[in-house]
């Protein structure tokens, strides 16, 4: 869950980079998908069902995770819809609200998904699996008519207020319309507090009881995996960061919250030899100091003068410190290395 | 054997803010060894050695990055920490506080330092870091007379004939290559263009 709320926080400075940093992402994301399965082959080895428990869930979800938001080809459109929410920071009318998206989805529909900003991710997501699934799962947005017809049948549905539950599709929207209403009152508590944007966790008190027993519903009868940013998602679920989509700013998130060296260097290389650090490597910390370095780096130095390269203090007793560290911290970096996979691929 | 790898990718790196950092680093003298190379500073604003630019000749142990590189001031310059007759500078680290983390940038942004901030109470030159000590105003002066003698003329002179030559219509990286060749010799360099 840390990593979740570190996620949020550092999601919407590092937009303002991504759209540069576009480029260079797709290599990224192989790289880190290499990195995934180099990892997921290295526990698997190294302890076997321990390890390969965490990791069923994660690559499970990893297998499907995609599958509603990659069935879209234009995402932008249900996130602009979302923006527009919480522009405007009050629920409004659905039809106006959809009018304005389909207006601007002529437009803008092949805007980069980057331009919005990024903590409002997890809504975002939310309202995609639902037009999905409101549409008959799947269903692409190929244009702004389609994307009218999409938004006017989640409108249709919220006439209906509360829907019928036994109906799968109307259950679902009937939630979707709670979701995004509890959302619009959890964005007006972001704007105000923008430093405390925890993961956006539905209050209770905004939903009604037909509602919340509608989404215990909708919970249960769900086949799909879990998209790594949905709001419902159990918490129980390995958490999956966001960072996943960029990881190309995943540096500039560290750095703009502020997280010291240790966190920053998960996808960086290896200052003394330029190699870039494998997620072993990144979650190796053999100097209380935080200065990361990769192994081999590391073994070269002890072998030398043993002095930390960050610090020049010698490394005390570091396989037993330093080991006690890294392995707290290696399930963090191979939930977030895993996560990379799962990230929606534009 | 030194990691190439990484001296290439220092390489590009330092080059590519030198016009902000003052700093660039190349092959010594256009050759092929990754393993001496030399370095360029330009003198820091407001000292003596300001206007001046400063080569330095850098050796890359083997053991590179794990031991720290071989740096000598070529030009000459008046400073207690560099010795005025080899060039020979006294800087930590450079010695026993190097570090694999520092890189031949920040060494060569150390050497700026040090040129702004002399440490006369751990001199290389004792007889320039007693001048420096006890009479600053020649100390000054001095300094600023080698600068210009020394870290001035050959890069300006270059700088001048290359302009020179390539208004006569020679491409400039032809130019440089040829002075170089010829050793900054204008006549030579023009009639190995005109031969060539």
């Amino acid at each position: 869950m840390e990593y979740d709320a570190m996620a949020h926080d550092a999601s919407s400075p590092a937009a303002r980079d991504a759209k540069k940093k576009r480029g260079n992402r797709s290599a990224k994301l192989k790289q880190s998908k290499l990195d995934v399965r180099r990892e997921q082959w290295l526990s698997q080895v190294k302890d076997g069902k321990e390890v390969k428990a965490v990791v069923s869930p994660g690559a499970a979800a990893g297998a499907n995770s995609g599958s509603p938001i990659l069935a879209s080809p234009h995402p932008p459109l249900p996130r602009r819809r979302a923006e527009i929410r919480t522009r405007e920071g009050e629920p409004e009318d659905c039809k106006e609200d959809s009018v304005g998206v389909s207006q601007d989805a002529g437009s803008s529909d092949l805007e980069s998904p980057t331009h919005s900003p990024v903590s409002y991710r997890p809504h975002v997501s939310c309202l995609q699996q639902k037009h999905c699934s409101g549409n008959g799962g799947g269903r692409s947005f190929s244009s702004g008519s389609s994307a009218w017809s999409s938004s006017r049948s989640v409108t249709d549905s919220d006439d209906d207020t509360g829907g019928s539950p036994e109906n799968d599709d109307d259950g679902v929207l009937d939630d979707w319309e709670a979701v995004a209403d509890a959302l619009s009152v959890d964005d007006s508590h972001n704007h105000q507090d923008p430093v405390q944007a925890a993961p956006p966790v539905v209050p209770a008190s905004c939903l009604g009881p037909d509602n919340a027993a509608t989404r215990q519903e909708s919970i249960k009868s769900r086949t799909k995996a879990w998209s790594p940013d949905d709001v419902l998602r159990p918490q129980s679920l390995p958490s999956l960061s966001k960072q996943a989509s960029f990881p190309a700013s995943m540096g500039n998130c560290w750095v703009a919250m502020g997280i010291g060296s240790a966190q920053k260097g998960i996808l960086s290389s290896c200052p003394i030899c330029y190699e870039d650090l494998d997620p072993t490597d990144s979650s190796f910390l053999p100097c209380p100091c935080g200065f990361h370095l990769c192994l081999f780096c590391h073994k070269r130095i002890l072998e030398a003068d043993g002095r930390c390269p960050g610090c020049r203090k010698q490394y005390t007793s570091a396989s037993s410190g330093g080991g006690t560290v890294g392995n707290e911290r290696e399930m963090g970096n191979l939930r977030l290395f895993r996560s990379c996979s799962m990230g929606p691929r534009y | 054997m030194v990691d190439v790898s990484r001296v290439q990718k220092e390489l590009t790196e330092c080059n590519r803010d030198r016009e902000v950092s003052g700093v660039s680093i190349a092959l010594h003298d256009g050759g092929s060894s990754i393993s001496h190379l030399t370095g360029t500073i330009a003198g820091p604003l407001g000292t003596p050695y300001e206007g001046g630019t400063f080569l330095i000749d850098i050796r890359l142990p083997g053991g590179y990055p794990f031991e720290p590189p071989k740096m000598q001031f070529i030009t000459k310059v008046w400073h207690p920490n560099i010795s005025s007759q080899n060039g020979a500078i006294c800087l930590d680290i450079l010695k026993d506080q190097w570090s694999p983390a520092l890189t031949l940038k920040t060494a060569l942004l150390s050497l700026q330092a040090l040129l702004s901030a002399p440490a006369p109470d751990d001199p290389q030159d004792a007889v320039v870091a007693q001048q420096y000590l006890r009479d600053y105003s020649t100390f000054s002066s001095t300094a600023r007379y080698w600068t210009e003698a020394f870290a001035k003329s050959t890069s300006t002179g270059m700088e001048e004939k290359v302009q020179k030559l390539v208004e006569m219509g020679f491409p400039e990286d032809m130019v440089r290559s040829v002075l170089k060749s010829v050793n900054g010799d204008e006549n030579m360099a023009l009639e190995k263009l005109c031969s060539g």
